[in-house]
This record gives C-alpha cells, structure tokens and sequence, in this order.
C-alpha cells in the first residue's frame, strides 16, 4: 500500500495551513496592538494645525533653542491636573513681536497672527499626543511635586527603574514618561514609553505611593 | 507628600431632626456627579439615578398628618452585602473606609445591586444623555459611566483627593480635620444641605463631630442604652455602616398613632 497522500488529505492540509495562518495574523494583530501604545504607533505624530518645533522653543540655548521651562507655556502642569495648552494669547505674548527668520517659521507665525475674529485670538484646535482613557485621572501636579521635593530622604524610583535621591528639575520629571520633547521639532510619545495602568502600579509601588484605585479612578 | 498622608475613615451623621425634605442635597449630587437627568419613564421603570434620595413618609391621618423624610446614598458598609458577590473586585473596601465602585472593571452583572439591603446601586441600562446646554456641565473630576456599568455614592472621593492635594500643595500639609473645615473639602450633599443636617468627617478624629455617635452605636448594640439619638439602617442586618442617622425628636406627636403610608 503507498503512503502517497490523496487529493482529500492534501485538500485538508491546505486548508489547515490557511486557517493557520489567519489564526496567527489576527492574533499578532491583537498582541502587537495591544503592547504598543498607540496601537501600531497610529497617530503617533499627528499633524498639527500649526507647525510648533518644541526645539526651537524648549530647546537648550547651544542647540540653538530658546531654552523656554516646559511650565513656562504648560503653566497649570504644576498647579493642577492637566499640564494644559497654553492660550493663543500666551503664544502671542512673544510672537506679537517676533516674527521668525526663515521663511517657514514666518508663515506659521503669520498663520498663527491670522487665526483671530475682531481682533480676538481664535482658539488653535491642537491635535492631542498622549491620551489616556476617560476613566483615568492623572494628577500632574502631584507627580512633579513628588520628584522636584528638595526632601533629600526620598527615595525616587524613575519609571525606568533608576533611583534617585537628588530632586529632579520639572524639566527633568517631564521626561520621564513624555521623553526628550524639548529635542522634538514633531511631538510624538516617547518611543516604548507603555501608558498602560501596569506602568503606573510599577512606579507607584516602587516608590511607596498609594495604589488606591481612588487615586485615579474617581 | 501623598506618600506620608493620614488614613482616614469617613463617616457620615444624618441628623433627621434638622432634615427638611427639600432634596438640595438630591441635585448637588446630580450636579457633581454627573449623573444623567432622570426623566418620567425611568422613574416609572424604577431605574432613575439617585446617589442619595429622600424617602417620604406620610405619618398620621389627613389633615392631622405629618411628613417625615429620611435621606438615603450608599451606607458605606463596613460588612458591605454589595462586596462579595462582585466576581471582578469592581466593588471593594478600601483603607478610608469606604466602599468604592470602580467602573472600568465592573462588568455589569448587577449582582452587588440585588445583594445591597438600601437600594442605592444603580446601574446605567442606557447610554447616559444630557441636553446639549448642559454637556459642559459636567465634572470633569467624575467619569461619566458608559451603559452596563453599575454606579453609586462614592461620598465625593474626587472631593476628598483634590482636597489632600490642594492642602499638599499649599501647605505641605495633611488632610485632617481642620483643614476640611477650612477648605469645605466636604462631599456635595452635606456642603448643599441648608439645615446642616448631614456632617460629614472622619471617624479616627477624636475631636471631630461625628466620634461620639460613632463610638455610642459601636459601643451599645441596643438602641435603649445609647446616650445618643444614633441609630443604623437595618441594624438587624449587621452591614454596619459608615452612616448614623440620628433620630427625630418629634415635640408635638400625632395623637391618633403613627401609620405609616407610603
């Protein structure tokens, strides 16, 4: 008897193998999306309305930036829960005089002049980077607060797990979950920085904070 | 620091005596709590939201007749019915005392609404709706629940977390009694109630107004030896809540005998 394999079997292996493979698509699918935050990177770096190079802004003076403190324009990011856009007014505050020197940075400038109604500033639509779920509060003060503290008895554990007991600037504790966004020209999250809950517990643990649900499920 | 905070553990005094039935306390928490407008079908339906409701009670024979109110929202159990039949750990206790609902991880079953003696869980069987002069009302503290997900009195905690944090950043200090009086850091209902008779405070505070009732309904499982007017829900049940309600003190009663009517 041969073991030559029928047409029937050779029928069901095809289709095996085809239903093998969605299977693993679909569930690769899923894993990635569901370990990559944003899924897949999607609307990673939206396009804004207007170009705003952070380097030029919050830049390092060598780098050819301004050297402007993140809370400077983010003003509520030590006051209160959201870090906040500023106001087209704030954004005016300097741009009323200064007009840029390239001719890109003129025409966004101008765009930005432009966007007012009887000579009051229209708000910008700003596309948003980090977005956390509806149910989550974070509290942005209470973080900066917890790393800028002058207490040098406090043990600061950093979300990559580094441990500090010097204070961090507020410049500095930005950059622990939004990454280097003063050498950004396009915001964009920072690269395998997870938003996920399990982050938040890890840091929260590590650094003896409460893991209430209350603290951000209100 | 929020690392070193106090641990707290709120309760909450109802003094029916002082207790009007004017339901200030009703719409303070619709407002704070974003909770959708009840309309006439989902009251009729029985599934209208109401964190704390007030309770009518018709005393007496018309016209020689009174009215008596009892204000009701989430008892904050200490051994809550609601919290061991949540398969997902959406409902559980935590070190203040309270009992809380955790939406994200609630999954609708609507057991914890069954199992709780004071009907005050309600679950949203539709997608909550305002008018659109009122989307920007919202409390932007609160989430706003989807459908299929069960809600209740939370006793403000997004109140008590702003309070700490706001004294935290003001002062460097804690949340303790005298800075919540200071700063009215005070759950809607009881900063809304006109006669003052819901006190809300913490229970570890020797010094605060709601210790004595606490430690008399603790202390005297029959209503015959308290020194106080305190008195539990369905103390029979033994839930032991967080909440005392006080009773009336009635001057002048009926004469023709209480019946009690709905």
């Amino acid at each position: 008897m041969s073991m030559r394999p029928t047409g029937k079997i050779l029928v069901l292996a095809g289709v095996g193998l085809v239903v093998t493979v969605i299977v693993g698509f679909v569930m690769a699918v899923v894993l990635i999306s569901w370990f990559s935050n944003p899924p897949f990177g999607l609307g990673n770096a939206p396009p804004q309305p207007i170009a705003f190079p952070h380097t030029v802004h919050a830049g390092l003076p060598a780098d050819g930036g301004m050297g402007i403190q993140c809370e400077f324009c983010h003003r509520n990011v030590t006051k209160g829960e959201a870090a906040t856009v500023p106001a087209v007014e704030q954004c005016l505050f300097c741009h009323i005089t200064v007009g840029g020197s390239t001719e890109s940075a003129i025409a966004e400038i101008s765009l930005l002049r432009e966007t007012t109604e009887d000579g009051d500033p229209l708000p910008i639509n700003w596309e948003r980077v980090h977005r956390l779920p509806d149910h989550v509060r974070f509290v942005h003060e209470a973080h900066i607060r917890f790393f800028t503290a002058p207490d040098p008895n406090i043990i600061r554990t950093l979300i990559n797990g580094e441990e500090t007991t010097e204070p961090l600037t507020v410049q500095q504790t930005c950059t622990v979950c939004h990454g280097e966004v003063a050498a950004m020209s396009v915001v964009k999250p920072k690269a395998g920085q997870s938003l996920k809950m399990g982050t938040c517990l890890d840091c929260h643990r590590e650094n003896n904070v409460p893991t209430d649900c209350t603290v951000c499920h209100k | 620091m929020v690392t070193n905070r106090i641990n707290h553990k709120w309760g909450m005094v109802v003094d029916l005596d002082k207790c009007t039935g004017c339901q200030a306390c009703v719409v303070a928490c619709q407002s704070e709590n974003n909770l959708p407008i009840n309309t006439k079908d989902s009251f009729i339906q029985r599934r209208a939201y109401e964190w704390i409701r007030i309770e009518r009670y018709w005393e007496g024979e018309y016209p020689n007749v009174k009215a008596r109110f009892i204000p009701i929202m989430c008892q904050h159990c200490e051994n809550a019915p609601c919290e061991p039949v949540c398969p997902v750990f959406a409902t559980y206790h935590n070190d203040e005392g309270t009992n809380v609902q955790i939406y994200n991880r609630c999954i609708g079953t609507r057991y914890c609404a069954n199992n709780c003696p004071y009907q005050v869980r309600f679950f949203n069987w539709w997608e909550p709706k305002w008018p659109k002069t009122l989307r920007n009302h919202l409390n932007t503290d609160v989430t706003v629940r989807s459908r299929g997900i069960m809600e209740k009195c939370s006793f403000c905690v997004q109140r008590i977390r702003r309070g700490e944090l706001t004294v935290e950043r003001q002062e460097g200090g804690k949340l303790d009694h005298k800075t919540m009086g200071e700063r009215n850091v005070l759950p809607a209902c009881v900063q809304a109630c006109p006669t003052s008779a819901l006190t809300f405070a913490d229970q570890g505070d020797e010094t605060g107004p709601v210790r004595k009732y606490f430690d008399d309904v603790n202390e005297h499982e029959h209503h015959g030896d308290r020194t106080t007017r305190g008195y539990r829900l369905l103390e029979e049940m033994a839930t032991k809540p967080n909440v005392i309600y006080l009773k009336k003190v009635d001057q002048f009663p009926l004469t023709n005998g209480g019946n009690h009517g709905g």
